[in-house]
């Protein structure tokens, strides 16, 4: 397979990823897309174990690395600090009255609207790790000129 | 990381030598063209296996082609030229 067919075929998995994300949604079934993830995941390290015309040596897989690891470290410092928050508010499900009757506890997220945040953090993560590969790339020479 | 490194190569000397292109030579030892513009710039030190490969190709030790350089000021070569 040629590496443009390969970009190709990752633009049609996502499209249809996103398709199976709102009929998921359509039939309240999360478990669709949920495997529909799985399998488009499986299907691009399939597709790139089959590229003839990718060279991915060293100097990459080292762009790589330092991209994940700079984008682990940012996000999860985010992530803890939303899921502590998550749990913070959990927590507020009081055992015993701890307001006075009547007066309705205080939530920060409702469920849809956490919802809405995980989707802003998966979309954090991938600006993230564009944005870090960018930057290693460069760093690394990545688009410099040469006279020949 | 690695642009204030004192490992200078003269992969650069050597293709002239053996009339190569960066392409000629990456297609030769299987890497990018532009890992080995980013080795003769500098800003990328390949690992012992790549230097190993590169040094075999050209047929010579591997520390004719890479020199460790840590008394040299950064930017200039024992002869007090540019990067070679």
């Amino acid at each position: 397979m040629k590496k443009n067919t390969f970009y190709l075929l990752i633009g049609c998995i996502a499209i249809a990823l996103v398709c199976t994300f709102w009929y998921s949604d359509e039939i309240h079934s999360p478990l669709l897309i949920m495997g529909g993830f799985i399998v488009a995941v499986a299907l691009i390290f399939y597709a790139l174990s089959k590229v003839t015309d990718l060279i991915q040596d060293e100097r990459d897989i080292k762009i790589t690395e330092l991209a994940m690891t700079r984008t682990m470290l940012v996000f999860w410092v985010i992530f803890c600090t939303f899921s502590i928050g998550a749990v913070a508010q959990m927590l507020q499900v009081p055992s015993f009255p701890r307001l006075p009757p009547g007066q309705r506890t205080v939530t920060l997220l409702s469920p849809r609207l956490m919802g809405f945040v995980q989707l802003g953090f998966l979309c954090l993560m991938i600006f993230l790790y564009v944005g870090f590969r960018i930057y290693y790339a460069r760093k690394y020479g990545e688009w410099d000129t040469d006279e020949e | 990381m690695e642009n204030g490194t004192p490992m200078k190569n003269k992969i650069k000397v050597f293709r002239a030598m053996h009339d190569l292109t960066q392409d000629n030579l990456a297609h030769a030892i299987g890497v990018n063209r532009q890992t080995i513009l980013a080795i003769e710039k500098g800003k990328y030190v390949p690992s012992l296996d790549l230097a190993f490969r590169i040094a075999r190709y050209f047929k010579v030790n591997v520390e004719v082609v890479f020199i460790y350089d840590d008394e040299t000021p950064a930017g200039l070569n024992e002869t007090g030229n540019g990067n070679v």
